[in-house]
């Protein structure tokens, strides 16, 4: 064996020691690093449940059969207008928890969040220990599935009209245990309806385009509740499609020539900036409902099938038809109520209050009812 | 390169299996809701003793229920994406070779729409349309890239990417036009998500599935290594030629099918995994399949943790986490010459 050989053979050696050591402190390291950031974040979850008490069954608007306990106590809502319908039963105090996107009433704000309602994180739902979890249309099967495989109950529901939002009411309330407060609200909620019939009586429906989106251009399709909310404050949908967001081409709507745009009051100030730049976009420029400024915007609660919406209906009613509101008085003598009978306004007026003021600038960051290409986009947002 | 002895291949799979441990152990503890190490193993303790009853029901169902069959599948998912990266590098002797690349991963996600459409009520027609999918889009790209008897490298790879496009689109006219059926948890599946828990039975036809493929591939390696230096050679040196291929095309495609079945296309795994492997411990395939799996289940363990937490509770698809990372390390790669 030459030097040179030998100096090789060493320097080998001195490599293959050094890389074992290395390894040796690189897992050491880890180890270490693991232990030391184990920290204060002891066990968050603790305090098993104490034994289910006696349940009932209750069978949920897809014809699922959901076990609860006698007095659900920690509900979890996968959707803003489920939300709203928890507080506006007066159970907000059982909320456990909510999506991103529950902004009203302010509350919901402070309840602990579970991701969006496409999304959510199941490890979030599930530590907040819920005896109730409240799904809707927006939130995904594979969710409910997921869920329904922990043993959690999820109670679906699928409203595609006002009165089925006004049935989900009912169910959910009884559901939660307070179907006197949930009949109340129904009847307060029909009885507005019924008022804005009456009002609407011999007026002729006007030709109205409601925009989701502005580019693509997204409206709604008959069957949804938006359609539905649409026809209760007498406007018709020029867009006669079953697809439930149809992406139409803007063509057709300047052949159809609403009579009125309807927007949604969402993106805080985006839906103003979309609407002035209406007049110099090709395609919107030529619509005689833009050149006239025949454009509503209504709150985004139109966009949730909630309580609320009936307040949205109201307000678009207004602007569609201000003649059937031009009287001060209506025929019949009975108590016109515009706003202020419902019953969770009297447990805190000071929400409506804040909200007149928002009417416009509500943030809000994804429309609810989102169609595919939008929600894909807002999935790369977030 | 120092020749492969079995000591080295036992201390290399050994030390990436203890890496691998450490990632799980690191992915059990971060995510929405978080745990200690010292509970943790104290709690597996529990487990093995047979005393799982005393854990707490929420604490039992985020740990065991959600977040570990999760990271099981991850590992299955990335170790299958990678060893059938490998191999179709080896087979079409391309180093830019991978399934999402070749089409491989769109066909797979394509047949098993297709397969959900026809037929939703079976449970295990998903991963079937998936296979299918996937073994007539690799057939398909490899006649596209054959041009005078010869595999043409660019040919076979815009094929590949023409096909993935092509497939895309397909699935994106489906979705539109199907809008009656809920395919909205579909776009979180393309774009590659391990956060829909599979069912349990699912589970078993994953695990099993690719144990079967990546033993198949692995029987094979040896040839592999001499199919590197051409098809006409290895003939030569007594390779069954046209049986290798055919059983690593079958297996690869199986582990593509498995892996997109169960977790959507992710990209750049397949791809960039084996490349890094081969830098640090050689190109030999007897060395390098075990050696790519496990990297692979640690890259998408990692990334999986990586995009359960940084935006919690939301979470990001797993896909655009190894997306993030893998584009810039493949333009590195490319720059630097490939190995």
């Amino acid at each position: 064996m030459t030097y040179f050989d030998e100096q090789r053979a060493s320097h080998g050696a001195n490599a293959k020691i050094r890389k074992r050591v290395l390894a040796a402190i690189c897992s050491c390291t880890v180890v270490l690093l693991l232990f030391l950031c184990d920290g204060a974040a002891a066990r968050q979850v603790s305090g098993a449940r104490a034994t289910p008490a006696p349940g009932r069954e209750v069978t949920d608007e897809t014809g699922r059969k959901v076990k609860i306990p006698q007095k659900v106590e920690r509900v979890v809502s996968l959707a803003p207008s489920l939300t709203e319908i928890v507080f506006a039963l007066g159970e907000g105090n059982h909320l456990a928890g909510d999506t991103d996107f529950c902004d009203y009433p302010p509350e919901a704000l402070q309840k602990p969040h579970v991701g969006g309602p496409v999304n959510p994180n199941l490890e979030e739902i599930v530590s907040l220990m819920p005896d109730l979890i409240l799904a809707t249309s927006i939130n995904r099967f594979e969710t409910v599935t997921a869920l329904d495989r922990l043993g959690l109950p999820v109670f679906v529901t699928d409203p595609h009209s006002v009165e089925e939002m006004i049935a989900t009411v009912g169910h959910i309330g009884s559901a939660l245990g307070v179907e006197k407060s949930a009949a109340a609200l129904a009847e307060d909620l029909r009885g507005r309806l019924a008022d804005l019939d009456r009002r609407l009586a011999g007026t002729a429906p006007r030709r109205v385009l409601f925009v989701v989106w502005t580019s693509p251009l997204i409206s709604v399709g008959r069957e949804t509740f938006l359609a539905d909310a649409l026809r209760r404050a007498g406007g018709r949908s020029i867009v006669e499609t079953s697809e439930e967001w149809p992406h139409v081409s803007l063509e057709e709507i300047v052949r159809l020539q609403p009579d009125f745009l309807i927007f949604a009051a969402a993106h805080a100030g985006d839906t103003q900036h979309d609407i002035d730049s209406l007049g110099t976009r090709p395609g919107w420029k030529d619509l005689a409902a833009v050149q006239q400024g025949n454009i509503v915007i209504v709150s985004d609660a139109i966009n949730r099938p909630a309580p609320r919406m009936v307040d949205a209906i109201e307000t678009l009613a207004r602007a569609l038809h201000p003649e059937a509101f031009a009287s001060r008085t209506v025929a019949s003598g009975a108590g016109f109520s515009l706003r202020g009978f419902a019953p969770w306004e009297r447990q805190s007026p000071d929400w409506r209050a804040k909200d007149a003021n928002r009417e416009i600038g509500v943030p809000r960051r994804r429309l609810k009812p989102a169609p595919l290409a939008v929600e894909e986009a807002c999935a790369c947002a977030r | 390169m120092r020749p492969l002895t079995l000591k080295r291949l036992l201390w290399t799979c050994g030390g990436l299996a203890l890496l691998l441990l450490a990632s799980v152990v690191l992915a059990l503890k971060l995510g929405a809701v978080p745990i200690s190490v010292t509970d943790l193993i104290l709690d597996l303790g529990r487990i093995a003793i047979g005393r799982a009853n005393e854990l707490p029901t929420e604490y039992r169902m985020i740990v065991f229920d959600l977040r570990l069959p999760r990271i099981l599948l991850g590992i299955l998912v990335g170790a299958a994406l990678s060893v059938s990266g490998a191999s179709f590098q080896a087979l079409l002797r391309n180093p830019l070779a991978d399934p999402y690349v070749l089409g491989v991963s769109s066909g797979a996600a394509l047949g098993s729409i297709l397969a959900l459409i026809i037929a939703p009520e079976f449970a295990l027609i998903t991963p079937l349309g998936a296979f299918l999918g996937a073994i007539l889009t690799i057939t398909g790209v490899y006649f596209l890239g054959r041009r005078e008897g010869q595999l043409d490298s660019t040919t076979l790879l815009l094929g590949g990417i023409i096909s993935a496009s092509f497939f895309s689109a397909i699935i994106i006219f489906l979705m539109t036009t199907l809008a009656g059926r809920d395919l909205r948890g579909m776009v979180f599946w393309l774009m590659g998500d391990l956060s829909t828990p599979v069912s349990p039975a699912m589970q078993w036809i994953f695990t099993v599935g690719l144990l079967a493929g990546i033993g198949a591939i692995y029987s094979t390696s040896a040839d592999l290594n001499l199919l590197l230096t051409g098809e006409r050679e290895a003939a030569h040196l007594g390779v069954e030629v046209t049986r290798v291929k055919l059983v690593v095309y079958v297996s690869a495609s199986l582990l593509t099918a498995l892996a997109v079945s169960a977790s959507g296309a992710i990209g750049y795994v397949g791809l960039l995994v084996p490349h890094i492997v081969r830098l640090i411990f050689g190109s030999d395939y007897r060395l390098l399949i075990p050696a790519s799996a496990l990297c692979g289940a640690i890259t998408i363990v990692l990334a999986d943790m990586l995009a359960r937490t940084v935006v919690a509770p939301t979470e990001l698809p797993v896909g655009a986490m190894t997306a993030l990372a893998g584009a810039p390390v493949f333009i590195y790669l490319l720059r630097r010459g490939l190995p």
